[in-house]
């Protein structure tokens, strides 16, 4: 196989038309001569770093030749005359180079112009391309060292994938390496999560072709252990509390649950490890989301659940190392977090409240409840303070649904239930922490409870929304305030707190199994479980012209226009 | 008075000041020309001293009255210090003693040139008691009083003398209370939401340490008075605080050494429910561990402090009367619940704040410049809004 380097200064397309076989502007051919394929990536992108390379591909009967002719055509506004020929021949299918200093001419480049974007592609053969040559570069800034790491362990594991550095502009390039300021965030997302991109603003990456199944992982899926190790914390309770032993609960959800929600625990961590080896960028950019940063927290709570949940015939007692093991992070978490509130500046409480925060605050009491459950006593009464007073502090800010504030949604949504869930795991906790269930316990009980009603009467507003994988955190303050009823109901045992125990418990898990079932449902049927996670891939700067993307936005053009447009505009 | 206002200075600080020179020479304000740093230096008097002292300056005595406090606490026979105990008993008694009257003598000094201040520089004064900073500080004379009352080797609780001592520093709290707390729910221009910073905490604290030697006395009614008094306002203070309407501008940044009250006002708390109750309960616990967060949580944010820090000034004494009173908290946690990690926290804590309290002479003895500047933007900012009214 020979491969030649030709590096020549195109004046213009017409040199090449006098190569040989010569297909449509826009094919490229794969190998079979006969067989005029057009193919692979040849999607328009509408936003991408770096230079855009236009592949062009010349094939041969005997030898495959490729002649490539990197153009630069997008918006970013590179300079028109940087052509750059490339010739070389190869068995493999389809490979572009667009730098010269590259001694290696095989592999494969990113961003892939065609001249008229056609999209036409062949499904075989773009496996083929994808999993043998060609590397999809759009995705490198979000990726750990910017896809260093990647281009790393593929050396080591063998292959011959040395591949250009794409230089970017430096300001392109800056633009991912550092996440942008709460308030883009702000300004560029809106929805009770932040999660959806207003109609002024554009995505980083290509908004209409799936993500890389890590980068669509986001940190909210760590809600759904929470809501599955709660239930278990549930049925737990059933079984085990005397006040409910007229309902004769088995162990046997308990244990089941369990289970399932450490296999769902491991299996979400390891993902979200990958996650944080493979895509870090990805993974700060999320850190720096003024919702998201709340499931960081996630995990941790997550682990606490299930050393309450262990059934009795797996552990009765558990040491108390645990307990410090996992109060570490949250506690760490803590200091940055409330840090923030109290120094203000950027991340000041009156601007970022939004109910998420409730996840920051209910890890203090998970804690205290858990660390008493242990039989220690000056930990969780420590942790216990510091959750109080916070949790004060953010209760008045949301109440008071202040002006300045931007992330408070105007409707109602699921998220408020997270409201629920600080005053019931406090509740249970100080009933532990002081030995019964006295007065001190009662009134932050009743204030959940409170809230589960006022919610719960609204229950017809929260049709028409949108599912999303948040939805399971939002399932565990119910759980937890049937949780406390159960221990009030151990308390005061009358007919009235039965059944509202009863009551429930029931619509808790009914709303677990429902959600259990919606989840299915969008994981294998609709297959669109993970979105593309639009929220962390917003521009750092306010992109020009945004008023006429909400035009083009609003007026559903196709995307085609939308880019030969914007590249209009944008050599203007 | 537009000429006033017309000359301004932007320093560092960021806070448009007038030049010093309007201050020195005339109190109507006629602007009398360009002035430099030299100038200014060159033009200040003694009378000038007085304009550029202002109630922060009681920070000195807050830190050295506090200091005493603690040692006193750590020398009692009841107080079991274990480790720190073999020092403080070599330490011979007169050296707490010493302690006590560099107190007294430092705070008689501070309230003298106050009064004095008062007296002549009266527009002044006005014009701190208007400022959302300078009013809080007026606690802090009152503040020393006790500390130095609680601290004395010369009186027993019990005492008369004492009694009636704690009245005469406790009405002015009282009436300050009043006027302050009064202000922030019912005056148009003082509103809690405009004026709240850290250091309206003090007020706070007056209150506590009031509580906290009336309950040693014996008078328990006009200490939960009291308490509840600052507690109260503590509650709404800290969500305020938190919430941060006004972000960081509300504080210059050479004041920013002040957010180490967050830590002094839930250890006030605990130590005066302390005494109420008798024991160290729950209740104090968790003031004390809310207290022991914050510190965490100040000391791991070591940038919101840099700026603040590149010049000495009276501010830095603002780090010393907080760490002492978490010191003191720890003390009595560390009385009550028997441990190793009570009393390793109780010697970290103390031996920390007799440390920066030591650095912190040390620096004002060497820069006595410094100590009292010629842009200092709290005195400044007084005299701008004293001259223009």
């Amino acid at each position: 196989m020979e491969q030649t380097e030709l590096q020549v200064e195109i004046p213009s397309v017409l040199k090449q038309t006098s190569c040989q076989n010569i297909k449509d502007f826009d094919c490229v051919d794969y190998g079979n001569g006969n067989n005029p394929n057009p193919s692979e990536n040849a999607i328009s992108d509408k936003e991408s770093y770096g230079e855009s390379i236009a592949a062009f591909k010349v094939t041969n009967l005997e030898r495959q030749e490729v002649v490539l002719i990197s153009l630069p055509a997008s918006p970013s506004g590179l300079h028109i005359g940087q052509t750059k020929l490339v010739l070389h021949s190869e068995k493999c299918e389809n490979t572009d180079q667009n730098d010269t200093k590259n001694p290696y001419p095989q592999l494969a480049k990113q961003k892939k112009f065609h001249s008229q974007p056609i999209l036409v592609r062949e499904n075989g053969d773009r496996k083929v391309v994808h999993s043998e040559a060609i590397r999809d570069h759009r995705f490198d800034p979000f990726k750990t060292w910017s896809g260093r790491l990647e281009r790393q362990i593929s050396n080591l594991r063998g292959k011959p994938t040395q591949e250009p550095d794409i230089e970017a502009g430096p300001s392109e390039r800056e633009e991912i390496e550092e996440a942008p300021g709460v308030d883009r965030y702000f300004d560029a997302l809106e929805g009770p999560e932040l999660d959806a991109l207003r109609a002024t603003e554009v995505s980083v990456l290509p908004e209409d072709e799936k993500w890389p199944f890590l980068l669509r992982f986001p940190v909210n899926a760590f809600g759904i252990c929470l809501g599955v190790s709660s239930q278990a914390i549930l049925w737990k309770t059933l079984n085990t509390s005397p006040a409910m032993s007229f309902l004769h609960i088995s162990p046997m959800p308990n244990l089941i649950l369990w289970w399932a929600a450490l296999a769902l625990i491991l299996f979400v961590s390891f993902v979200y490890l990958l996650k944080i080896v493979f895509y870090f960028e990805a993974v700060k950019r999320e850190y720096h989301h003024p919702v998201r940063v709340n499931f960081f927290f996630a995990p941790w709570i997550a682990c606490m659940f299930m050393a309450l949940a262990v059934p009795p015939s797996i552990a009765v007692n558990l040491r108390p190392f645990i307990w410090y093991i996992l109060m570490t992070p949250i506690f760490i978490l803590e200091l940055k977090i409330y840090g923030q509130w109290m120094s203000g500046g950027q991340r000041r409480l009156s601007k970022v409240a939004n109910p998420s925060n409730h996840l920051s605050i209910v890890g203090n009491f998970v804690g205290a409840l858990l660390g008493a459950n242990m039989g220690l006593k000056e930990g969780p009464l420590f942790f216990f303070a510091v959750g109080l007073a916070h949790y004060i502090v953010l209760f008045v800010t949301l109440y008071q649904r202040l002006p300045t504030n931007a992330a408070l949604p105007k409707e109602l949504h699921p998220v408020f239930f997270l409201f629920v869930a600080a005053p019931s795991v406090a509740c249970m906790a100080w009933a532990k922490i002081q030995g019964d269930f006295d007065y001190a316990a009662r009134i932050p009980y009743f204030i959940a409870l409170f809230l589960y009603m006022s919610l719960a009467v609204r229950v017809n507003f929260f049709t028409g929304i949108r599912f999303s994988l948040a939805w399971w955190a939002y399932t565990f303050p119910m759980t937890g305030a049937s949780i406390a009823t159960i221990k009030y109901t151990m308390a005061v045992t009358n007919v009235v707190t039965r059944s509202l125990s009863v009551c429930l418990s029931a619509i808790s898990t009914f709303t677990v199994s429902t959600l259990l079932v919606y989840t299915i449902v969008h994981a294998f049927v609709l297959q669109d479980l993970f979105p593309n996670d639009i929220s962390i891939a917003i521009t750092r700067k306010k992109p020009k012209f945004s008023k006429m993307l909400s035009h083009f936005r609003s007026s559903s053009a196709d995307s085609k226009d939308f880019d030969s447009s914007i590249s209009k505009n944008s050599e203007i | 008075m537009a000429q006033n206002q017309r000359r301004f200075n932007v320093t560092n600080h960021q806070i448009p000041i007038p030049t010093l020179h309007q201050s020195t020479t005339n109190t109507t304000g006629t602007d009398t020309g360009t002035s430099t740093r030299a100038s200014k230096t060159a033009s200040s008097s003694d009378l000038s001293i007085l304009t550029r002292f202002h109630a922060g300056y009681f920070r000195i005595s807050l830190a050295l009255c506090s200091q005493a406090l603690l040692w006193k606490t750590l020398a009692e026979p009841t107080t079991d210090a274990r480790a720190l105990s073999s020092i403080v008993r070599t330490i011979p008694s007169f050296a707490f003693i010493l302690l006590w009257s560099i107190a007294l003598l430092t705070l008689l000094l501070l309230c003298l040139l106050y009064l004095v201040r008062c007296f002549l520089r009266f527009r002044s004064v006005r014009a701190e008691l208007a400022h959302h900073v300078g009013m809080n500080y007026l606690f802090a004379p009152w503040i020393s009083f006790l500390m130095l009352l609680q601290a004395t080797p010369f009186l027993q609780p019990d005492n008369r003398l004492y009694r009636i001592l704690w009245c005469a520093f406790s009405v002015p709290i009282v009436v300050l209370d009043v006027k302050i707390y009064g202000q922030w729910f019912t005056q148009g221009k003082r509103f809690l939401s405009m004026v709240a910073n850290p250091t309206s905490q003090i007020t706070v604290i007056g209150n506590l340490v009031g509580a906290h030697v009336a309950a040693q006395m014996g008078w328990k009614e006009s200490a939960v008075c009291m308490f509840s008094l600052g507690i109260t306002h503590y509650l709404v203070l800290f969500v305020t605080l938190y919430q941060r309407f006004l972000g960081s501008d509300s504080l210059p940044a050479m004041l920013r050494p002040v957010f180490f009250l967050f830590i002094a006002a839930p250890s006030t708390a605990s130590l005066a429910w302390d005494s109420i109750s008798s024991s160290f309960d729950t209740g104090c616990k968790m003031l004390f561990f809310l207290s022991l967060f914050l510190f965490a949580s100040l000391v791991s944010r070591p940038a919101l402090f840099k700026r603040s820090m590149r010049r000495f000034s009276v501010a830095w004494w603002a780090y010393s009367f907080p760490l002492t009173i978490l010191a003191l908290a720890a003390t009595e946690y560390a009385q009550d619940v028997k441990g190793v990690i009570p009393n390793v926290l109780m010697l970290v804590l103390s031996v920390l704040s007799v440390v920066v309290t030591l650095a912190l002479m040390v620096f004002t003895a060497l820069k006595t410049n410094d100590i009292l500047p010629h842009d200092d933007p709290f005195v400044c900012y007084n005299i701008a809004r004293g001259t223009s009214t």
